[in-house]
Protein backbone atom coordinates (compact mmCIF):
# COMPACT_ATOMS: atom_id res chain seq x y z
CA UNK A 1 0.00 0.00 0.00
CA UNK A 2 1.23 3.48 -0.86
CA UNK A 3 2.53 5.21 2.22
CA UNK A 4 0.20 7.79 3.65
CA UNK A 5 -2.93 7.23 1.57
CA UNK A 6 -3.89 4.22 3.64
CA UNK A 7 -3.45 6.27 6.80
CA UNK A 8 -5.65 9.11 5.52
CA UNK A 9 -8.34 6.66 4.38
CA UNK A 10 -8.27 4.81 7.70
CA UNK A 11 -8.45 8.08 9.64
CA UNK A 12 -11.45 9.36 7.68
CA UNK A 13 -13.25 6.00 8.00
CA UNK A 14 -12.62 5.92 11.74
CA UNK A 15 -13.99 9.42 12.27
CA UNK A 16 -17.12 8.75 10.16
CA UNK A 17 -17.68 5.42 11.92
CA UNK A 18 -17.33 6.99 15.37
CA UNK A 19 -19.79 9.75 14.42
CA UNK A 20 -22.32 7.15 13.24
CA UNK A 21 -21.93 5.31 16.56
CA UNK A 22 -22.56 8.62 18.33
CA UNK A 23 -25.73 9.35 16.32
CA UNK A 24 -26.94 5.82 17.03
CA UNK A 25 -26.54 6.32 20.76
CA UNK A 26 -28.18 9.76 20.64
CA UNK A 27 -31.05 8.10 18.78
CA UNK A 28 -31.20 5.42 21.44
CA UNK A 29 -31.70 8.15 24.01
CA UNK A 30 -34.06 10.46 22.13
CA UNK A 31 -36.46 8.18 20.25
CA UNK A 32 -39.77 7.45 21.95
CA UNK A 33 -40.20 3.66 22.01
CA UNK A 34 -38.25 0.43 21.70
CA UNK A 35 -39.20 -0.14 18.04
CA UNK A 36 -38.02 3.25 16.83
CA UNK A 37 -34.85 2.93 18.92
CA UNK A 38 -34.17 -0.31 17.10
CA UNK A 39 -33.98 1.64 13.85
CA UNK A 40 -31.16 3.77 15.22
CA UNK A 41 -29.23 0.89 16.75
CA UNK A 42 -29.55 -1.53 13.86
CA UNK A 43 -28.62 0.88 11.08
CA UNK A 44 -26.34 3.63 12.30
CA UNK A 45 -24.74 1.39 14.95
CA UNK A 46 -23.97 -1.43 12.52
CA UNK A 47 -22.60 0.91 9.87
CA UNK A 48 -20.46 2.63 12.51
CA UNK A 49 -18.74 -0.50 13.76
CA UNK A 50 -18.43 -1.88 10.21
CA UNK A 51 -16.69 1.31 9.01
CA UNK A 52 -14.24 1.16 11.90
CA UNK A 53 -13.45 -2.51 11.16
CA UNK A 54 -12.90 -1.60 7.49
CA UNK A 55 -10.52 1.11 8.69
CA UNK A 56 -8.65 -1.52 10.70
CA UNK A 57 -8.49 -3.74 7.59
CA UNK A 58 -7.15 -0.84 5.48
CA UNK A 59 -4.61 0.16 8.11
CA UNK A 60 -3.14 -3.30 8.65
CA UNK A 61 -3.06 -3.95 4.91
CA UNK A 62 -1.91 -7.54 5.21
CA UNK A 63 -3.84 -10.05 3.12
CA UNK A 64 -4.78 -12.63 5.77
CA UNK A 65 -5.79 -10.03 8.37
CA UNK A 66 -7.68 -7.85 5.89
CA UNK A 67 -9.64 -10.89 4.74
CA UNK A 68 -10.47 -11.70 8.35
CA UNK A 69 -11.60 -8.16 9.09
CA UNK A 70 -13.80 -8.13 5.99
CA UNK A 71 -15.26 -11.50 7.04
CA UNK A 72 -16.05 -9.80 10.35
CA UNK A 73 -17.82 -6.97 8.51
CA UNK A 74 -19.96 -9.42 6.53
CA UNK A 75 -20.69 -11.25 9.77
CA UNK A 76 -21.94 -8.08 11.49
CA UNK A 77 -24.05 -7.15 8.48
CA UNK A 78 -25.64 -10.61 8.64
CA UNK A 79 -26.25 -10.74 12.38
CA UNK A 80 -27.41 -7.17 13.09
CA UNK A 81 -30.75 -7.43 11.25
CA UNK A 82 -31.39 -10.89 12.70
CA UNK A 83 -30.99 -9.74 16.29
CA UNK A 84 -33.03 -6.57 15.66
CA UNK A 85 -35.78 -8.58 14.00
CA UNK A 86 -35.86 -11.20 16.76
CA UNK A 87 -35.90 -8.56 19.48
CA UNK A 88 -38.72 -6.63 17.77
CA UNK A 89 -40.75 -9.79 17.38
CA UNK A 90 -40.10 -10.80 21.00
CA UNK A 91 -41.00 -7.36 22.32
CA UNK A 92 -44.20 -7.30 20.28
CA UNK A 93 -45.33 -10.79 21.23
CA UNK A 94 -44.55 -10.11 24.91
CA UNK A 95 -46.98 -7.22 24.70
CA UNK A 96 -44.79 -4.14 24.78
CA UNK A 97 -46.86 -1.44 23.20
CA UNK A 98 -45.76 1.04 20.62
CA UNK A 99 -45.45 4.74 21.23
CA UNK A 100 -48.85 6.46 21.33
CA UNK A 101 -47.87 8.63 18.36
CA UNK A 102 -47.75 5.55 16.13
CA UNK A 103 -50.13 5.82 13.21
CA UNK A 104 -50.84 2.27 12.12
CA UNK A 105 -50.64 -1.27 13.47
CA UNK A 106 -51.52 -3.98 10.97
CA UNK A 107 -50.08 -6.64 13.24
CA UNK A 108 -52.62 -6.04 16.00
CA UNK A 109 -55.31 -8.38 14.69
CA UNK A 110 -52.93 -11.27 13.93
CA UNK A 111 -50.95 -10.89 17.14
CA UNK A 112 -53.76 -12.21 19.30
CA UNK A 113 -53.98 -15.30 17.11
CA UNK A 114 -50.29 -16.07 17.36
CA UNK A 115 -50.28 -15.52 21.10
CA UNK A 116 -52.89 -18.23 21.50
CA UNK A 117 -50.60 -20.76 19.83
CA UNK A 118 -47.69 -19.64 21.95
CA UNK A 119 -44.37 -18.27 20.80
CA UNK A 120 -42.46 -20.23 18.16
CA UNK A 121 -45.64 -21.95 17.04
CA UNK A 122 -44.47 -21.41 13.48
CA UNK A 123 -41.02 -22.89 14.13
CA UNK A 124 -42.17 -26.26 15.25
CA UNK B 1 -0.02 19.33 5.00
CA UNK B 2 0.61 16.99 7.87
CA UNK B 3 1.91 13.49 7.51
CA UNK B 4 -0.40 10.49 7.32
CA UNK B 5 0.71 9.16 10.68
CA UNK B 6 0.00 12.44 12.46
CA UNK B 7 -3.40 12.71 10.75
CA UNK B 8 -4.28 9.15 11.78
CA UNK B 9 -3.16 9.88 15.33
CA UNK B 10 -5.49 12.88 15.60
CA UNK B 11 -8.35 10.91 14.02
CA UNK B 12 -8.01 8.00 16.44
CA UNK B 13 -7.86 10.28 19.49
CA UNK B 14 -10.97 12.14 18.26
CA UNK B 15 -12.75 8.82 17.60
CA UNK B 16 -11.87 7.52 21.07
CA UNK B 17 -13.44 10.65 22.58
CA UNK B 18 -16.59 10.35 20.44
CA UNK B 19 -16.89 6.64 21.25
CA UNK B 20 -16.54 7.35 24.97
CA UNK B 21 -19.41 9.86 24.79
CA UNK B 22 -21.62 7.41 22.91
CA UNK B 23 -20.71 4.65 25.36
CA UNK B 24 -21.88 6.85 28.24
CA UNK B 25 -25.10 7.77 26.40
CA UNK B 26 -25.90 4.09 25.84
CA UNK B 27 -25.17 3.34 29.50
CA UNK B 28 -27.74 6.02 30.40
CA UNK B 29 -30.28 4.12 28.28
CA UNK B 30 -29.38 0.84 30.00
CA UNK B 31 -29.97 2.43 33.40
CA UNK B 32 -33.14 4.28 32.42
CA UNK B 33 -34.81 1.37 30.70
CA UNK B 34 -37.80 1.71 30.97
CA UNK B 35 -38.56 -1.80 29.70
CA UNK B 36 -36.51 -4.97 29.34
CA UNK B 37 -36.28 -4.85 25.50
CA UNK B 38 -34.89 -1.31 25.78
CA UNK B 39 -32.11 -2.57 28.01
CA UNK B 40 -31.38 -5.53 25.76
CA UNK B 41 -31.19 -3.21 22.77
CA UNK B 42 -28.87 -0.88 24.65
CA UNK B 43 -26.61 -3.83 25.59
CA UNK B 44 -26.53 -4.81 21.92
CA UNK B 45 -25.50 -1.25 21.09
CA UNK B 46 -22.83 -1.36 23.81
CA UNK B 47 -21.29 -4.34 22.04
CA UNK B 48 -21.28 -2.39 18.76
CA UNK B 49 -19.55 0.56 20.43
CA UNK B 50 -17.07 -1.79 22.10
CA UNK B 51 -16.23 -3.29 18.70
CA UNK B 52 -15.59 0.25 17.49
CA UNK B 53 -13.27 0.81 20.46
CA UNK B 54 -11.38 -2.39 19.68
CA UNK B 55 -11.01 -1.43 16.01
CA UNK B 56 -9.64 2.01 16.92
CA UNK B 57 -7.25 0.51 19.47
CA UNK B 58 -6.17 -2.00 16.82
CA UNK B 59 -5.38 0.87 14.43
CA UNK B 60 -3.45 2.74 17.14
CA UNK B 61 -1.39 -0.23 18.31
CA UNK B 62 -1.11 -2.14 15.04
CA UNK B 63 -1.74 -5.53 16.66
CA UNK B 64 -3.53 -7.84 14.22
CA UNK B 65 -4.88 -9.84 17.15
CA UNK B 66 -7.54 -7.15 17.71
CA UNK B 67 -9.38 -8.34 14.60
CA UNK B 68 -10.03 -11.71 16.25
CA UNK B 69 -11.08 -10.01 19.46
CA UNK B 70 -13.61 -7.89 17.55
CA UNK B 71 -15.06 -10.89 15.73
CA UNK B 72 -15.31 -12.94 18.94
CA UNK B 73 -16.99 -10.06 20.77
CA UNK B 74 -19.45 -9.62 17.90
CA UNK B 75 -20.31 -13.32 18.07
CA UNK B 76 -20.82 -13.25 21.84
CA UNK B 77 -22.94 -10.09 21.58
CA UNK B 78 -25.13 -11.60 18.88
CA UNK B 79 -25.67 -14.81 20.86
CA UNK B 80 -26.46 -12.82 24.01
CA UNK B 81 -29.05 -10.72 22.18
CA UNK B 82 -30.65 -13.81 20.65
CA UNK B 83 -30.76 -15.54 24.05
CA UNK B 84 -32.32 -12.45 25.67
CA UNK B 85 -34.86 -12.13 22.87
CA UNK B 86 -35.88 -15.77 23.28
CA UNK B 87 -36.22 -15.19 27.00
CA UNK B 88 -38.55 -12.23 26.37
CA UNK B 89 -40.48 -14.24 23.79
CA UNK B 90 -40.88 -17.31 25.96
CA UNK B 91 -42.90 -15.27 28.42
CA UNK B 92 -40.16 -14.58 30.94
CA UNK B 93 -41.71 -11.14 31.42
CA UNK B 94 -45.13 -9.78 30.70
CA UNK B 95 -44.98 -6.56 28.75
CA UNK B 96 -48.53 -5.64 29.65
CA UNK B 97 -47.78 -5.81 33.34
CA UNK B 98 -44.43 -4.09 33.11
CA UNK B 99 -45.97 -0.73 32.50
CA UNK B 100 -43.66 1.08 30.14
CA UNK B 101 -43.68 4.69 31.09
CA UNK B 102 -44.61 6.86 28.16
CA UNK B 103 -42.20 9.63 27.49
CA UNK B 104 -42.25 12.17 24.76
CA UNK B 105 -39.00 12.95 22.95
CA UNK C 1 -24.10 -29.57 -8.73
CA UNK C 2 -20.89 -29.93 -6.77
CA UNK C 3 -21.10 -32.53 -3.99
CA UNK C 4 -20.60 -31.10 -0.48
CA UNK C 5 -20.88 -27.58 -1.88
CA UNK C 6 -22.13 -26.04 1.38
CA UNK C 7 -19.48 -27.86 3.42
CA UNK C 8 -16.81 -26.54 1.06
CA UNK C 9 -18.07 -22.96 1.38
CA UNK C 10 -18.04 -23.23 5.17
CA UNK C 11 -14.53 -24.74 5.06
CA UNK C 12 -13.26 -21.84 2.93
CA UNK C 13 -14.83 -19.31 5.32
CA UNK C 14 -13.21 -21.17 8.22
CA UNK C 15 -9.79 -20.99 6.56
CA UNK C 16 -10.24 -17.27 5.83
CA UNK C 17 -11.24 -16.46 9.40
CA UNK C 18 -8.75 -18.67 11.23
CA UNK C 19 -6.02 -17.21 9.02
CA UNK C 20 -3.88 -20.28 8.53
CA UNK C 21 -3.83 -21.50 4.95
CA UNK C 22 -2.97 -25.18 5.12
CA UNK C 23 -4.53 -28.43 4.00
CA UNK C 24 -5.06 -29.82 7.54
CA UNK C 25 -6.85 -26.61 8.52
CA UNK C 26 -9.06 -26.84 5.43
CA UNK C 27 -9.88 -30.45 6.33
CA UNK C 28 -10.64 -29.40 9.90
CA UNK C 29 -12.96 -26.65 8.62
CA UNK C 30 -14.63 -29.15 6.32
CA UNK C 31 -15.23 -31.51 9.26
CA UNK C 32 -16.73 -28.73 11.39
CA UNK C 33 -18.88 -27.61 8.46
CA UNK C 34 -20.14 -31.16 8.00
CA UNK C 35 -21.06 -31.45 11.70
CA UNK C 36 -22.84 -28.07 11.64
CA UNK C 37 -24.81 -28.90 8.51
CA UNK C 38 -25.64 -32.31 9.99
CA UNK C 39 -27.07 -30.60 13.09
CA UNK C 40 -29.31 -28.27 11.09
CA UNK C 41 -30.19 -30.75 8.30
CA UNK C 42 -33.89 -30.74 9.21
CA UNK C 43 -34.22 -26.97 8.86
CA UNK C 44 -32.51 -26.94 5.49
CA UNK C 45 -34.67 -27.65 2.54
CA UNK C 46 -33.23 -28.44 -0.84
CA UNK C 47 -33.45 -25.32 -2.94
CA UNK C 48 -32.91 -25.38 -6.66
CA UNK C 49 -32.13 -21.70 -6.91
CA UNK C 50 -30.49 -20.36 -10.00
CA UNK C 51 -28.07 -17.64 -9.09
CA UNK C 52 -27.50 -14.91 -11.63
CA UNK C 53 -24.16 -13.30 -10.78
CA UNK C 54 -24.78 -9.93 -12.43
CA UNK C 55 -28.16 -9.48 -10.83
CA UNK C 56 -26.70 -10.60 -7.49
CA UNK C 57 -23.97 -7.95 -7.76
CA UNK C 58 -26.63 -5.33 -8.55
CA UNK C 59 -28.52 -6.47 -5.43
CA UNK C 60 -25.38 -6.10 -3.30
CA UNK C 61 -24.66 -2.67 -4.78
CA UNK C 62 -28.23 -1.53 -4.11
CA UNK C 63 -27.93 -2.86 -0.56
CA UNK C 64 -24.74 -0.94 0.22
CA UNK C 65 -26.21 2.26 -1.25
CA UNK C 66 -29.40 1.88 0.79
CA UNK C 67 -27.48 1.05 3.99
CA UNK C 68 -25.40 4.23 3.75
CA UNK C 69 -28.49 6.29 2.85
CA UNK C 70 -30.44 4.83 5.76
CA UNK C 71 -27.69 5.57 8.27
CA UNK C 72 -27.61 9.18 7.05
CA UNK C 73 -31.40 9.36 7.28
CA UNK C 74 -31.40 8.08 10.84
CA UNK C 75 -28.60 10.51 11.71
CA UNK C 76 -30.52 13.45 10.23
CA UNK C 77 -33.69 12.46 12.03
CA UNK C 78 -31.99 11.96 15.37
CA UNK C 79 -30.06 15.21 15.23
CA UNK C 80 -32.97 17.40 14.15
CA UNK C 81 -34.18 19.41 17.15
CA UNK C 82 -37.87 18.69 16.65
CA UNK C 83 -38.34 15.01 15.85
CA UNK C 84 -41.27 14.63 13.53
CA UNK C 85 -41.96 10.93 13.16
CA UNK C 86 -45.04 8.85 12.48
CA UNK C 87 -43.99 5.30 13.33
CA UNK C 88 -46.22 2.32 12.79
CA UNK C 89 -46.44 -1.27 11.63
CA UNK C 90 -47.76 -2.01 8.15
CA UNK C 91 -48.41 -5.30 6.38
CA UNK C 92 -46.47 -6.01 3.22
CA UNK C 93 -47.81 -8.66 0.80
CA UNK C 94 -44.92 -10.88 -0.26
CA UNK C 95 -44.33 -11.86 -3.86
CA UNK C 96 -41.35 -14.06 -3.03
CA UNK C 97 -42.39 -17.37 -1.53
CA UNK C 98 -39.29 -19.44 -0.76
CA UNK C 99 -37.93 -19.35 2.78
CA UNK C 100 -34.46 -18.10 1.96
CA UNK C 101 -35.84 -15.34 -0.24
CA UNK C 102 -38.16 -14.19 2.55
CA UNK C 103 -35.25 -14.27 5.01
CA UNK C 104 -33.07 -12.28 2.64
CA UNK C 105 -35.80 -9.73 1.97
CA UNK C 106 -36.55 -9.33 5.68
CA UNK C 107 -32.88 -8.77 6.49
CA UNK C 108 -32.42 -6.31 3.66
CA UNK C 109 -35.55 -4.40 4.73
CA UNK C 110 -34.20 -4.15 8.27
CA UNK C 111 -31.03 -2.46 7.07
CA UNK C 112 -32.72 0.07 4.78
CA UNK C 113 -34.16 3.53 5.41
CA UNK C 114 -36.90 3.73 7.98
CA UNK C 115 -38.09 0.14 7.85
CA UNK C 116 -37.59 -2.82 10.17
CA UNK C 117 -39.21 -6.20 9.66
CA UNK C 118 -40.99 -7.43 12.78
CA UNK C 119 -42.81 -10.61 11.88
CA UNK C 120 -43.92 -12.85 9.06
CA UNK C 121 -47.39 -14.37 9.01
CA UNK C 122 -47.77 -18.10 9.53
CA UNK C 123 -48.69 -18.70 5.90
CA UNK C 124 -45.57 -16.83 4.78
CA UNK C 125 -47.44 -14.42 2.56
CA UNK C 126 -47.36 -11.24 4.62
CA UNK C 127 -44.42 -9.47 6.13
CA UNK C 128 -45.06 -7.07 8.99
CA UNK C 129 -42.76 -4.09 8.74
CA UNK C 130 -42.23 -1.38 11.32
CA UNK C 131 -41.78 1.91 9.54
CA UNK C 132 -40.30 5.10 10.91
CA UNK C 133 -42.49 7.19 8.63
CA UNK C 134 -45.93 5.71 8.02
CA UNK C 135 -47.54 8.83 6.59
CA UNK C 136 -47.59 7.20 3.16
CA UNK C 137 -47.84 3.42 3.52
CA UNK C 138 -48.56 2.82 -0.18
CA UNK C 139 -45.34 4.60 -1.11
CA UNK C 140 -43.36 2.50 1.38
CA UNK C 141 -44.84 -0.71 -0.06
CA UNK C 142 -44.02 0.42 -3.57
CA UNK C 143 -40.42 1.20 -2.58
CA UNK C 144 -39.89 -2.33 -1.26
CA UNK C 145 -41.49 -4.09 -4.22
CA UNK C 146 -39.74 -1.91 -6.82
CA UNK C 147 -36.40 -2.07 -5.02
CA UNK C 148 -35.29 -5.16 -3.16
CA UNK C 149 -38.03 -7.60 -4.05
CA UNK C 150 -37.60 -7.00 -7.78
CA UNK C 151 -33.83 -7.39 -7.50
CA UNK C 152 -34.18 -10.60 -5.44
CA UNK C 153 -36.53 -12.05 -8.01
CA UNK C 154 -34.06 -11.09 -10.75
CA UNK C 155 -31.11 -12.62 -8.91
CA UNK C 156 -32.60 -15.97 -7.94
CA UNK C 157 -35.22 -16.82 -10.58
Amino acid sequence: MIDGIGDYLAGVLIVIGALFALTASIGLLRLPDVYTRMHAASKAGTLGSCLMLIALAVHIGEFATTLRALAGVVFFLLTAPISAHLLAKAAYSAGYRMWQGSVSDDLAETATASKKNGPFAADR
Amino acid sequence: MMSGTAFLNICTIFALGVLTISFLLVVVRVLKGPSLPDRILALDMLVAVAIGFIAVLGVRSGFTLYVDVAIALGLVGFLATVAFARFVMSGGVDGNKEEAEKERP
Amino acid sequence: MIPFRNELILALVWVAISGSYSVPNLAFGFAIGWVVLFLVREQLQATKAVIRPVALLLLIALFIKELVLSAFKVAKLVLSPRMDIKPGIFAYPLKVDRDFEITLLANLITLTPGTLSVDVSDDRRTLFVHGMDCSDIEQARRDISQGFERRILEAFR
